[in-house]
């Protein structure tokens, strides 16, 4: 009875020990960085963070920047970044881009042979149906019902709407990308949960029409435009993506009907009354600071170098044209990544490309050498001054360089370091030098050539003045083009009329003292190879001595028309593409840069803060006018061509001759247009095809179809396919036709 | 359902209180001696211990002994080369004991899950090995000490750094995503397979030399009691203990080891190089121009012969009635790549004492390890290979932001910046980089093993225990180090902490109704594990600049909660039934799913002990064993918590601009609500077989393991969740296979004795589930990433195919056998070659393992050897295919120059072939692991000091087809994601030659 008693108690005692253990499993996380939906949605300040996920899922592919913690996966975190995926689909595709790399299947993009099983493709899908079932998401957590469980309340509560709005737009946006690249998709909306089911097919009409709906829909809801804070969508965005959506509406609904142009009209007409200005500067679009541009810009995918870092985004497309001969600190990064390029097509779009202003290539002076230090009277006796030094080239202790002497009777000595400890001065003035000698005198003033030989210790001082001479000068090769010092730039210089020829740079009338430029690295060499000049008219020449490398420069003074948005990379590249794997074939892009329009490199070398402008106002422009062209009402030909010419002049850098006229306005010119100027900003695959000139054989541009002269390709194409790992997951999911 | 599973826990624990007897007990002195039964000499220092109790004695230099015992007692005698004896005391005054060598082990006790087995009852799949079959020579962490030993248990290092981490699979794996690891577990706590930031790896924190014995349970009768983790089978590590009744001594082992680089990759010379240059660029002064006038051996200047040292020293005996052990290990350990470095120190202690005249048996046992790191940075062994032969190492220059510490570099042009895309100086990388750690380590139990004084047939054992670990370290790069130039270098801090808890109770009850020729033991219990990782990663730069620095902490817990137990039934010692059920549950996974029911049952029959056999000369031994059981998965490594919405905020680098402001962002997660355990059901059926009084032992498995619902991150229907991967339970698997194992003993006389030990096994493995819908068209999930490009991957995870099969294009040849470039076949004949002509080809795991060992001795003297086999295995050569192109020697971004392999001879490739079969290649091999001659001097002075000395060679030879350095290869990153089949620059396994000393006092 006893042992009962004992053992009765034990297994109670443990029944009650095992109970509490077991309520151990319902642990929750313990991160300050993982939340449960309860803290998420507690307050205003929790749904910014949310919302702010929704735009960065445009820009950032994880939640550690620049990769790490990825938002989907079966993908190297860089490819699955959102924009870079949408630069592949839209560029890759067409004439304005090749792309060199080894990457999986990369190169079928540009040959239009992908297949269902693509990785790249498969990458852009998930990702789109990963911003919508985050917006979803959020659409959920942020009903009236949720909020008054939550006891948020007036003004959190009117911002929590609009808000909403724009993940509602954001949805619609990634719902646009899927009915524009991949027609047919699966459908859900916040009303579907989270888990394992099989969502039904949405035909691409019936898509096209929830997007107009949701768009239509929430245009009140939103901001007004511009008032939102920058980054964030408002009313404009919306009209944007509409004005597009109907501008396209017959590829993606096959009927044929203008009403879909009057409508994009509508729309274009509220954008470009809103109060929108094109930003004066085109290079300016497509800088580091391009945040600034907010009187062009409508919607923005942003970036930061130090704050919103990917592999994608711009950080891609900056890094990823920079190759060849191109100095990465041009472009405010560390190092190109040496991939993409355009073909001769697109080049050809830009008929009046070479008529821009000649101008000698940029030194890339070599440095390092050995020093030798002089100071004098002309600069205060100061041996740590850098600017007044000569240099061994040969670093053979024979030391050479420029010294402009203002006054007559100037003394100098020779120091081996920024300081006293080792000089020489010349005792007896019979040019040998000797340690602590007496100071060096020359007589007059003016601009004197320097030479030093430690090993010998001798010197020689010899005063020049500098001419322009050869064919392309006036005076031809027998006489020269005198030039001016300029004691602030320390610049010799003059302003001269050339023709085409050649010139060298000579001293005191004679062939003594000569430079020319040896392999056109703007380095002068002493009797160096003449230096072609290729095209008339008038230069600024300047020429500085000063230490060595010796540079010059020769710049075109009055310029020609020309567009200034055709840049174009060209030194050490080939027109042609004979290989796309070798960077060198096709012309280099220089549009994207991460520089400020200061020339100030961005805050970070490998991360860019450069901001992708989604929708601009130049855009609409050609939008309105190619709606009015194709029959839309509610706007004229008038201002159609006025919008267009705004356009054309500021791309040709304000420059009124670049106006056509009424006749050149056709449907091709606005397509060739928007080629110039929306080249590389993702719009080219959905205008070639609304074109009907993207697969077909109608228009064939270099590698398309996988051809050097290009192909023909199916119009299956016009679609990409659903990933085969879709069509298998999912039963309801029938593939496009073709794939 | 819920309920009765609850009672079901509970009704474990009732059932050892199912009946219960009391016994008096009275102590009595017995004395006796003990004698070798074929020449009748006396044995002194036989260990006499009573039976369950760590009371005992030994015998003197007569072989007598004294010891004092209950009646009832049982007395065992063991020996070295001697079969241990039981005798049961029943009042005898004195008891005489003849010993025979012992041939066999049959009567040793196997450590299995909450208990131990005499090996000749077990009824599972279960492998004991201990010192004398251990690997020899240089091992530093426990897994080495197994490699090629136990058939169906494939070892892997994952190089040739110091500690040696390795891969362990147990019959092929059972999981997909989840983990394959084995459940390791050391003196009752199970180990967490991951190893801690700053460490060398998991295991290789314990020393090798405080292991006394490594258990491995292969079936699910033998591992479903530890349910949930026994999927990929069970390794229950037992450490040293101090022997009860042993007088003081000291054991001292030591060795000096010297490690070579066997074999290095083939590329170009510098002569070869500038040649080929040459050759390819005729009119090309712009790259001519860049080669320059040295002739370095790059990999020469990354590797060197390391030199090492290990100590061990341990202290044993008892004081009173507790016998203790105390051991101290140093290792300090020269990677062959220069700097690397790794320290290890160990402290070890073990009291088992005994109370209330054995009624409670407490055993202790604490460890603390701590190891401190010098790591040589990795890239250098790819760099070395890659980098231009011609470039001096150094460059000294007189300007400027310290020229790079000095180290020849790419610039963009002279006195400027490095070139981002170039290779970095490999030399540069072991010199500049500053990458060290200190890691502390407590392994910690108790264990109370109490017999209820009311009820003595009855024990309750509770086991406490504890595994803490903290890693922490420190990267420095200088800011002028080329590949960090950028970014200003780098001045990392970081730590690990994990601590791992475990409570273990269970009641055992035993009992020999002699009337029913029936031997129940029953046992049932309960355990709770608390499983916490914190991590903190500081990132910086040089000087620290705000913009740039990160401080990350990260941290999580899991629970695991279980109810357990086992009925053993024997039935005329010759019929053994073993039945056990685990009910387990997991914080992973939700209410609804949380607990797993795992079961198993095994049957076997002693057929020798039948009456036709029993008095069998030939047959010693024949036991048949059939087994069926369940067991579970829920080791997802780096989610603890997916079935929860969770949101992940942002670090400072993935914020996005509201305005002005920059925004941390908040991402939901996917997850599924409804994930469950991943189960695998087992079928084995074994035979083990001793002939010739167990001259010959061996045993024959086979078995079948089916998977389901695997744990898997996996891509669900687009739209469904918040990401395209989720975990969830997706695909079934299965293994299949033989193994087959035999211990001879050809000779054995006075002088010379031969042992022979070779095991084989073959495994099939196949994927037969994959997706949601069964979809046939589906063709599955990538793994198998390579170096080159971005994102390119050769393997694929295909329903009816193995695990990790090669995806690739079938390469064209050309008459003379020559790979034609670019060429693939045209597989699905529509005229064009796209991703539908990959094919599956070859997997990278083998068909077939076989271990093999021998030792042959003559008197003192001993020679033994070892090695293993792999048979079947490709190997992707992505050293080839990245670097074995003409498109490397010149690179126009930069530009710079990097040298190729040789084989770049045979292709003659222009551009990177990477997706060729051709780089598929044939990785079977026979490694000879060891061999190694030693000599035991025994006693130097009179029955004390005992001396032996050994010479061992590792990694003596390895015969294989396959063209790169090694075709053995695994490797993991800290979350235990292997990559498997892939050679890119592996750490190359060191070839070592070992001097070795023991010493006992």
């Amino acid at each position: 009875m006893k042992r009962l008693y004992k053992i009765t108690f034990l297994v109670l005692a443990m029944t009650m020990f095992f109970a509490s253990c077991v309520k151990d499993l319902d642990t929750v996380p313990i991160d300050p960085n993982d939340l449960t939906p309860d803290k998420v949605y507690a307050n205003k300040a929790g749904y910014n963070h949310v919302l702010a996920k929704l735009y960065a899922g445009l820009s950032t592919s994880g939640q550690q920047g620049a990769a790490g913690n990825p938002d989907i996966s079966g993908i190297d975190e860089g490819f699955g970044e959102y924009l870079r995926g949408y630069w592949y689909h839209q560029e890759l595709t067409t004439d304005e881009a090749v792309i060199g790399w080894n990457d999986q299947t990369i190169k079928n993009f540009h040959y239009q042979n992908w297949g269902s099983g693509d990785v790249f493709i498969q990458a852009m899908y998930y990702r789109i149906f990963f911003q919508i079932t985050q917006c979803n998401e959020f659409i959920r957590e942020s009903t009236e019902a949720k909020l008054d469980e939550r006891g948020i309340t007036g003004a959190d509560r009117t911002e929590i709407g609009f808000y909403r709005a724009e993940a509602r737009f954001l949805r619609a946006l990634s719902y646009y990308h899927a009915l524009d690249m991949f027609g047919n998709v699966p459908f859900v909306t916040e009303d579907d949960g989270v888990g394992k089911f099989f969502p039904a097919q949405i035909k691409r009409a019936d898509l096209y029409l929830y997007v107009e709906k949701e768009l239509l829909a929430i245009e009140g809801l939103l901001k007004p435009a511009r008032t939102n804070e920058y980054g964030r969508a408002d009313q404009a965005a919306a009209w944007t993506l509409l004005a597009k959506l109907y501008l396209n509406a017959k590829v993606y609904t096959g009927i044929d009907n203008t009403e879909f142009y009057t409508k994009c009209i509508t729309f274009c007409n509220k954008v470009i009354g809103a109060g929108y200005t094109l930003e004066p500067t085109y290079q300016n679009l497509f800088l580091a600071d391009n945040q600034n541009n907010t009187n062009e810009n409508i919607f923005s995918v942003n970036f930061d170098g130090l704050r919103t870092r990917t592999w994608g985004g711009t950080t891609f497309i900056i890094h990823a044209a920079v190759g060849g001969s191109m100095t990465p600190a041009d472009y405010g990064v560390a190092g190109g990544w040496g991939g993409t390029r355009t073909t001769s097509a697109l080049v050809e779009k830009f008929p009046d490309f070479g008529d821009r202003p000649w101008s000698s290539p940029t030194p890339k002076p070599k440095g390092g050498y050995p020093t030798l230090y002089v100071p004098g009277s002309y600069q205060g006796w100061d041996p740590t001054n850098t600017t007044t030094v000569l240099k061994s080239v040969g670093s053979n202790n024979k030391f050479e360089g420029y010294l402009n002497f203002a006054d007559a009777g100037t003394e100098f000595k020779f120091t081996t370091g920024p300081n006293w400890d080792v000089n020489y001065g010349d005792d007896n003035g019979d040019g040998t030098l000797e340690p602590n000698g007496a100071n060096i005198v020359a007589p007059d003033a003016g601009y004197y050539k320097i030479n030093v030989d430690l090993d010998a210790l001798t010197y020689t001082k010899e005063k020049t003045t500098w001419g322009l001479i050869g064919s392309a000068t006036p005076g031809g090769w027998d006489s020269d083009q005198p030039m001016t010092y300029n004691a602030t730039t320390g610049e010799w210089e003059i302003t001269v009329d050339l023709t085409a020829g050649e010139v060298k740079f000579r001293a005191n009338g004679g062939w003594a003292i000569n430079y020319g430029d040896n392999g056109g690295d703007g380095i002068l060499e002493a009797d160096g190879a003449n230096i072609t000049i290729p095209a008339a008219g008038t230069y600024n020449v300047y020429m500085k001595l000063g230490a060595p490398d010796y540079t010059y420069r020769i710049e075109m003074f009055i310029a020609p028309m020309w567009d200034h948005r055709a840049m174009f990379w060209t030194d050490g590249q080939n027109l042609e593409i004979n290989d796309i794997s070798v960077f060198n074939d096709g012309y280099a892009i220089s549009k994207w840069k991460n520089v400020t329009s200061a020339g100030i490199a961005g805050s970070d070398g490998t991360y860019t803060d450069t901001d992708f402008p989604m929708f601009r106002l130049a855009d609409v422009y050609l939008m309105y006018a190619e709606a009015v062209k194709r029959g839309g009402s509610g706007g004229d030909e008038g201002t159609a061509l006025d919008l267009v010419n705004q356009v054309r002049i500021r791309g040709f850098g304000n420059d009124e001759r670049a106006k056509i006229n009424a006749a050149d306005l056709t449907l091709d010119f606005i397509l060739d247009e928007r080629a110039r100027e929306l080249y590389w900003e993702c719009h080219r695959r959905t205008d070639l095809i609304r074109f009907g000139k993207f697969s077909t054989g109608t228009y064939l541009w270099p590698w398309k179809g996988g051809v050097k002269n290009g192909a023909t390709v199916a119009e299956t194409y016009n679609l990409f396919p659903l990933p085969s790992s879709d069509v298998s997951a999912n039963p309801n999911l029938k593939q496009n036709p073709g794939y | 359902m819920k309920k009765r599973l609850q009672w079901l826990r509970y009704l474990f624990l009732l059932l050892a209180f199912a009946s219960a007897t009391v016994v008096s007990a009275q102590e009595v002195t017995v004395t006796g001696k003990v004698t070798d039964a074929t020449d009748g000499s006396s044995l002194p220092g036989v260990t006499v211990v009573i039976k369950n109790t760590a009371l005992g004695t030994v015998t003197d230099i007569d072989g007598k002994y004294s010891v004092k015992v209950n009646p009832g007692a049982i007395l065992v005698f063991s020996y070295v080369g001697y079969q241990t004896q039981e005798v049961t005391f029943a009042g005898q005054k004195t008891i005489n004991i003849e010993l025979s060598g012992s041939v066999s082990s049959l009567s040793e006790l196997v450590v299995i899950g909450y208990g131990t087995v005499k090996k000749q009852d077990a009824t599972g799949s279960v492998v004991a090995i201990d010192d004398k079959d251990y690997n020899k020579g240089a091992i530093s962490s426990p897994q080495q000490l197994i490699i090629g030993k136990i058939p169906g248990v494939q070892v892997t290092t994952l190089g040739g750094a110091p500690g040696g981490d390795a891969q362990i699979r147990i019959r092929g794996g059972s999981s997909l995503n989840a983990s394959n690891d084995p459940l390791i577990v050391i003196d009752g706590i199970p180990i967490d397979n991951a190893a801690t930031s700053g460490a060398r790896g998991s295991l290789s924190m314990i020393n090798p030399d405080d292991i006394a014995t490594t258990t491995v349970l292969k079936d699910a009768s033998a591992t479903a009691i530890y349910g949930s983790r026994a999927s990929n089978g069970v390794i229950l590590i037992t450490t040293k203990k101090g022997a009860a009744g042993k007088k003081f001594g000291v054991d001292y082992s030591g060795n000096v080891s010297i490690a070579t680089v066997p074999k290095t990759i083939s590329v170009l010379s510098g002569d070869e190089f500038t040649a080929l240059v040459k050759e390819r660029y005729p009119n090309r002064p712009d790259v001519t121009g860049l080669l320059g006038t040295s002739n370095t051996d790059w990999q020469k200047e990354i590797y060197r012969t390391g030199i090492s040292t290990d100590h061990n020293i341990a202290l044993n005996g008892t004081v009173s009635t507790m016998p203790y052990r105390l051991s101290l290990g140093y290792l300090y350990q020269d990677g062959i790549l220069k700097t690397d470095n790794m320290k290890r120190t160990s402290v070890g202690l073990n009291l088992n004492p005994t109370f209330f005249k054995n009624y409670l048996k407490v055993n202790v046992n604490a460890k603390y390890i701590f190891e401190k790191n010098h790591f040589a940075d990795n890239s250098a062994i790819g760099a070395a290979i890659a980098f231009d032969p011609t470039q001096p190492v150094n460059e000294f220059r007189n300007l400027g932001q310290h020229y790079y510490g000095g180290y020849w570099a790419w610039l963009q042009s002279a006195d400027t910046l490095p070139v981002n895309q170039a290779t970095t100086n490999p030399v540069a990388y072991l010199n500049l980089k500053e990458d060290d750690s200190k890691v502390n380590r407590f392994l910690g139990n108790a264990q109370i093993d109490y017999k209820l004084h009311f009820f003595p047939d009855l024990r309750a054992v509770l086991n406490l225990g504890i595994d803490y670990v903290k890693g922490k370290g420190t990267v420095y790069i200088p800011e002028y180090a080329t590949w960090t130039f950028t970014d200003k270098g780098q001045d990392n801090t970081y730590y690990q902490i994990k601590n791992n808890k475990v409570l273990d109770f269970y009641l055992n009850y035993v009992k020999d109704v002699k009337s029913i020729y029936s031997k129940f033991d029953v046992m049932a219990g309960y355990s709770w594990q608390h499983f916490y990782y914190e991590a903190n990663d500081y990132k910086s730069n040089v000087p620290h600049d705000t913009a740039r620095t990160t401080d990350i902490t990260k941290k999580k817990e899991y629970y695991l909660v279980s109810f357990y137990g086992r009925f053993n039934y024997t039935l005329l010692d010759r019929y053994l039934l073993t039945f056990t059920l685990r009910d387990d549950g997991s914080s992973k996974f939700s209410k609804n799913t949380r607990w797993g029911l795992f079961p198993s049952a095994a049957l076997a029959w002693k057929i020798n002990e039948e009456a036709f056999l029993r008095d069998s000369k030939v047959l010693s031994q024949l036991k048949l064993r059939l087994g069926w059981g369940k067991t579970g998965q829920q080791d997802i490594t780096d989610n603890w918590y997916p079935y929860q919405s969770v949101y992940t905020a942002s670090d400072q680098y993935a914020q996005y601009q509201f305005g002005n402001v920059w925004y941390t962002t908040w991402r939901a997660n996917s997850y599924d609500p409804d994930i469950k355990w991943e189960t695998t059901t087992t079928w084995n059926v074994g035979l083990d077989f001793g002939f010739l009084q167990d001259r010959i032992t061996g045993s024959i498995d086979y078995y079948i393991r089916n998977t389901y619902d695997l744990l898997n991150y996996a891509p669900v229907p687009a739209g469904t969740n918040l990401s395209n991967y989720v975990w969830t339970n997706i695909g079934d698997m299965t293994n299949k296979g033989w193994e087959f194992a035999i211990d001879a003993k050809p000779i054995v006389t006075k002088d010379w004795k031969w042992d022979i030990n070779v095991n084989f096994t073959y495994n099939k493995n196949e994927i037969t589930k994959l997706s949601l819908t069964d979809d046939p068209s589906y063709l599955g999930v990538t793994a198998g990433g390579i170096s080159g490009g971005v994102g390119n991957t050769v393997q694929m995870q295909s329903v009816g195919y193995p695990m990790y099969s090669f995806f690739v294009y079938q390469q064209v040849y050309d008459n003379d056998g020559n790979p034609i470039e670019g060429l693939y076949v045209d597989r699905n004949n529509d005229g064009k070659i796209d991703d539908h002509d990959r094919y599956h080809y070859k997997s990278a795991n083998p068909d077939a393992t076989i271990g093999f060992a021998t030792t042959l001795s003559w008197k003192k003297l001993s020679f033994s050897a070892a090695g293993h086999a792999a048979i079947g295995n490709y190997v992707y050569n992505n050293i080839s295919s990245n670097r074995g192109v003409y498109s490397n020697l010149y690179r126009p971004e930069g530009p710079y120059l990097g040298n190729v392999t040789s084989d770049v001879n045979d292709t003659k490739f222009v551009n990177n072939q990477y997706l060729s079969d051709y780089y598929v290649q044939n990785g079977s091999f026979f490694k000879m692991d060891y061999m190694s001659l030693s000599y035991d001097f025994g006693n130097l002075v009179k029955n004390t000091l005992r001396l032996g000395i050994s010479f061992t060679v590792n990694n003596v030879f390895t015969i294989t087809k396959y063209k790169g350095l090694d075709p053995e290869l695994a490797s993991s990153d800290n979350n235990r994601n292997y990559t498997v089949g892939i050679d890119n620059n592996m750490y190359p396994r060191s070839r070592v030659f070992v001097l070795g000393v023991n010493l006992s006092l």
